[in-house]
């Protein structure tokens, strides 16, 4: 008796967690899809939506919290008129980013997504805060590849950054385009360690060799 | 015994334990407290994953299995989130949510009534902290800068603040909350004079031009709160070569501190070879600087910091003693001086910060003039404890303590003959003040300050009050009320400790509006001076040559406009201030207009990147009406006038690589004809006539040419914030 009392009980956790675990799956699938369709401001706050609410349902997962920050970030790219509005939306992903950063400090993409945020924090007045933000960018950027040299998000931000200076000064930029390039072959070659992992990045990549051969 | 379930009767329970939930329907609507709907919220079970985001008409709908006891929450940016308890049960359940508006610190009201805010904590801040450094004519220097701004007159022939109808000696500048005694370079008499302190070491600068907090107390015109940066961003060295010196600068920086240092020397007498000059110098001023300043965090939240800086100056011009058949007569001058800021902010528990600071100066003016040594030393420590509590979300409470110890010696010799006096002084404060948020529009700031001073055995208490009120996103008016007191000038108390601390009372409207990076600002106030120290003998080394007599006061409107917005890749400002101010103090034999005081002040400042050349380029442009001075040939008191004062300075800087910057600047490019009225002999000659020459600039035009290089690892970093 005792044992089918046990044998019960661990039925009883197992189809609990199989729940919880499919519904972690399911949601993080229908919000990602969500955030890859997304066009506008408000599509991307309803992705983020989900997102809040799966990091709210599962403490544990930095990925939630990832993914709702990329969101924000988005929303800040894609409001083109209200400063003010534009920095309201990072201020909401830096509070997933500092998150993400006491409950994952080992993960590389957590510095991709931290230095992203200064970029994007960089673009809303580059007169002013052009110096104090590209250094911190650089700085998370610089991070992300100490965890994982081979990160392709974090390679990609450091070529768009380097590549962003030498066209600013009218340099040379065929050292940038060619790593541009390594990076664009080798993309395949990294693996992505789930598909609730970040991906992004390749398109960003061949816009950079777009310009590259379009400069001639 | 047969088990309780077989294998086909376990593929039953899970179904039944993951399916068996009936389901629920919530829909609703959320709404804002004016019953606007808010598209985009998200609502949803709290720790589930069930939930929707609102749509354009605010309406939401879902469907969950969860049962029982669940809590409904709704998030929208910029509101108060939502939760409510509730119980699932099989079928439809309705709720209407209402979201607050979130009370924000940061995009609430601010108080403004006489402030000018330059950083980047506060993103609505009138200036930024690159706007005090790329100023054509400002040259660098924070104190130059500020003389763009309403309620400054100019004064070319000092260089220091005069704020809203006050003397330079009522404006006080604040370093991490402690006071900078000496914040000038010592200059001979009726030459202009600038800051001791670099500008790029601050992260912020809050310039307050009347009805100021109780934390700030000796100063009745203006304070100037200096804060310096934090951690630096990473290693590096500066190099910066000018044609009037040198300097190199390194940080070193580790994980929880650093530490950076640098060394300027400045000596103009290249540049005077060079360039026709007015004065006629023995030794052009030569100036040399070395500081270092160190970082350490302490704890998660505490951050020390400490900052020395060591200055020493040497100069040597040729006058005319007007007394003396216009003799040639050499005027030495030698300064040393040191500075040390230390300060250290924690916080205590959640709704607690402590900060704690100390700052200690000594400065030694050497002067040698004629027959006559004269050696002036000023030494003095000031510490200060401030303790800020949050008590809730919309009430922030201050409180702390100041001392102060100083001492001020005077040594005359001449000849054989010596003259050594001095005073010291101790003296202690009390501030407390509540800030109180009634709603995201309306906030109200009250407080007091009282100060015990040992030297003159007085105490006194000045209130301080202030309100801000937000119309609309845009508008916003608020209003300063406060008493201000401050010891007298450190040349009278050598003398008397009889007298009291000198008074104003300052009253203040200002009404603000900015819209798209348009900025329109306007200020009415009126400032009532009393208790000021009035000389009423010739007799200067006689206590009792010294009374609390005196009285003044200054009213004046204040205009502000700042567009970042119409010109593409430039921005502009207009600043204009209209004073009327009279007072009898000092040496005055009545109540006249201050010789200090210009009625009309204005300065437009443009600034244009031009992205082709990679270069920033500025123009100022600056105009004082005339001010009076005494002429004893003449009936009367203040009887004269100077000619108006014009001045059109230009700026260009030139980013030539990532990590190095060209700078040109010249002060005065057409000429326009400088000078600030005429200084006279102390007695007539014999032919009754009180000899005179007039007060000119040191030279028409003052240009430099500077380059400044940043070596770092990553060696994309620059200057640009150095001059842009």
């Amino acid at each position: 008796m005792r044992t089918s009392m046990s044998i019960f009980a661990g039925l009883l956790f197992l189809a609990a967690t199989t729940a919880s675990g499919q519904n972690y799956q399911q949601a993080m699938g229908s919000a990602l899809g969500e955030f890859a369709q997304a066009k506008t401001v408000e599509d991307f706050r309803n992705a983020g939506n989900k997102f809040v609410m799966i990091a709210n349902a599962e403490p544990a997962e930095w990925l939630p919290l990832y993914h709702h920050a990329h969101c924000y970030i988005m929303m800040s790219f894609f409001e083109r008129t209200n400063p003010e509005k534009r920095d309201g939306y990072l201020d909401e992903a830096a509070i997933s980013i500092d998150k993400m950063v006491e409950l994952a400090p080992d993960q590389s993409e957590v510095f991709v997504m931290q230095g992203l945020l200064y970029s994007a924090r960089l673009m809303i007045d580059p007169m002013t805060r052009g110096q104090q933000y590209s250094a911190m960018s650089a700085q998370s950027i610089g991070r992300a590849l100490g965890i994982e040299p081979v990160n392709p998000r974090a390679r990609y931000m450091q070529i768009a950054n380097e590549m962003g200076t030498a066209q600013f000064f009218g340099n040379d930029i065929s050292a940038s385009c060619e790593k541009a390039q390594k990076l664009f072959d080798e993309w395949a070659d990294y693996t992505v360690k789930s598909s609730f992992h970040p991906q992004w990045g390749r398109e960003q990549v061949a816009e950079v060799l777009r310009q590259c051969s379009s400069r001639n | 015994m047969r088990p309780f379930i077989n294998i086909s009767n376990l593929f039953l329970l899970l179904f039944l334990v993951s399916g068996a939930f009936a389901q629920t329907t919530i829909n609703g609507t959320v709404k804002d407290n004016k019953g606007e709907p808010l598209p985009g919220a998200n609502i949803y079970l709290k720790g589930t994953y069930d939930g929707v985001s609102s749509g354009l008409d605010g309406s939401f709908s879902f469907d969950t299995h969860t049962s029982g006891r669940q809590v409904l929450r709704t998030d929208f940016l910029g509101f108060e989130s939502f939760e409510q308890e509730i119980d699932l049960e099989v079928g439809i359940l309705q709720f209407d949510i209402n979201l607050k508006e979130k009370f924000n610190q940061l995009t609430a009201v601010t108080i403004t009534a006489g402030t000018f805010e330059a950083g980047d904590e506060h993103r609505s801040a009138t200036l930024n902290s690159l706007d005090m450094v790329t100023i054509a004519g400002a040259n660098g220097d924070i104190y130059g800068a500020l003389q763009m701004l309403p309620g400054t007159s100019s004064n070319p022939e000092s260089g220091k603040l005069f704020v809203k109808g006050g003397t330079s000696e009522e404006s006080q500048t604040y370093i991490d909350g402690t006071l900078v005694l000496v914040p000038y370079t010592s200059s001979p008499p009726l030459t202009s004079t600038f800051g001791r302190f670099d500008p790029f070491m601050f992260k912020g600068t809050i310039f307050s031009t009347g009805g100021y907090s109780a934390e700030y107390g000796q100063a009745l015109s203006s304070v100037l709160q200096l804060n310096t940066n934090d951690m630096p961003e990473e290693d590096e060295l500066n190099i910066s070569l000018l044609t009037v010196g040198a300097g190199i600068a390194g940080t070193k920086k580790w994980n929880t501190g650093a530490v950076r240092s640098s060394v300027n020397y400045t000596n103009l007498k290249p540049y005077m070879a060079i360039a026709p000059q007015q004065y006629d110098w023995n030794h052009p001023p030569e100036y040399f600087a070395a500081d270092v300043s160190i970082r350490q965090k302490t704890g998660s939240t505490g951050l020390l910091k400490l900052y020395a800086n060591f200055n020493n100056s040497f100069m040597s011009l040729n006058r005319l003693d007007l007394n003396n058949d216009k003799k040639l007569l050499a005027y030495d001058l030698k300064n040393d001086n040191f500075y040390l800021n230390g300060s250290w902010q924690t916080t205590m528990g959640k709704d607690w910060i402590y900060r704690s600071g100390i700052s200690f100066t000594e400065n030694n003016d050497i002067i040698d003039f004629d027959r006559v040594n004269f050696r002036e030393t000023l030494r003095g420590v000031h510490q200060k404890n401030l303790f800020i509590h949050q008590l809730n979300q919309k009430v922030i409470i201050r409180m702390g303590t100041d001392f102060f110890v100083k001492t001020f010696i005077n040594d005359f010799t001449q000849d054989d003959d010596n003259l050594l006096v001095d005073y010291s002084e101790f003296s202690g404060a009390a501030f407390t003040e509540a800030e109180v948020y009634l709603s995201n529009k309306f906030v109200m700031r009250a407080g007091g300050r009282a100060e015990y001073s040992d030297y003159l055995n007085h105490f006194n208490l000045s209130p301080r009050f202030s309100a801000a009120y937000k119309f609309d996103d845009h508008m916003l008016a608020s209003l300063a009320y406060g008493r201000f007191v401050q010891n007298p000038l450190n040349s009278y108390l050598i003398y008397s400790s009889n007298i009291q601390p000198e008074r104003a009372d300052h009253y203040i409207l200002t009404v603000q509006s900015s819209k798209k990076g348009r900025l329109f600002r306007s200020e009415l106030y009126y400032k009532n001076y009393d208790d000021l120290v009035k000389v009423n003998s010739d007799e200067f080394y006689l206590p009792q040559a010294y009374d609390n007599s005196g009285e003044g006061y200054a009213y004046g409107l204040d205009i502000f406009w700042r567009d970042r917005k119409t010109i593409k890749n430039a921005e502009y400002w207009i600043s204009y201030g209209y004073i009327n101010a009279q007072r009898d103090f000092r040496d005055y034999p009545q109540r006249a207009i201050p010789s200090f005081v210009s009625k009309h002040n204005l300065s437009v400042v443009y600034k244009h990147w031009i992205s082709p050349i990679r270069s920033l380029a500025g123009v100022s442009y600056k105009f004082s009406s005339p001010r009076v001075y005494h002429d004893p040939n003449l009936p009367g008191f203040h009887n004269r006038k100077t000619i108006p004062f014009h001045s059109l300075d230009v700026n260009l800087s030139y980013l030539h690589r990532e990590n190095i910057i060209f700078y040109l600047g010249i002060t005065n490019l057409p000429g326009f004809k400088q000078e600030y009225g005429n200084r006279f002999a102390d007695l007539p000659g014999e032919d009754g006539i009180y000899a005179s020459e007039p007060i000119v600039p040191g030279a028409d035009r003052f240009f430099v040419v500077a380059c400044f290089i940043t070596l770092s690892k990553r060696g994309d970093l620059n200057q640009m914030d150095k001059i842009q």
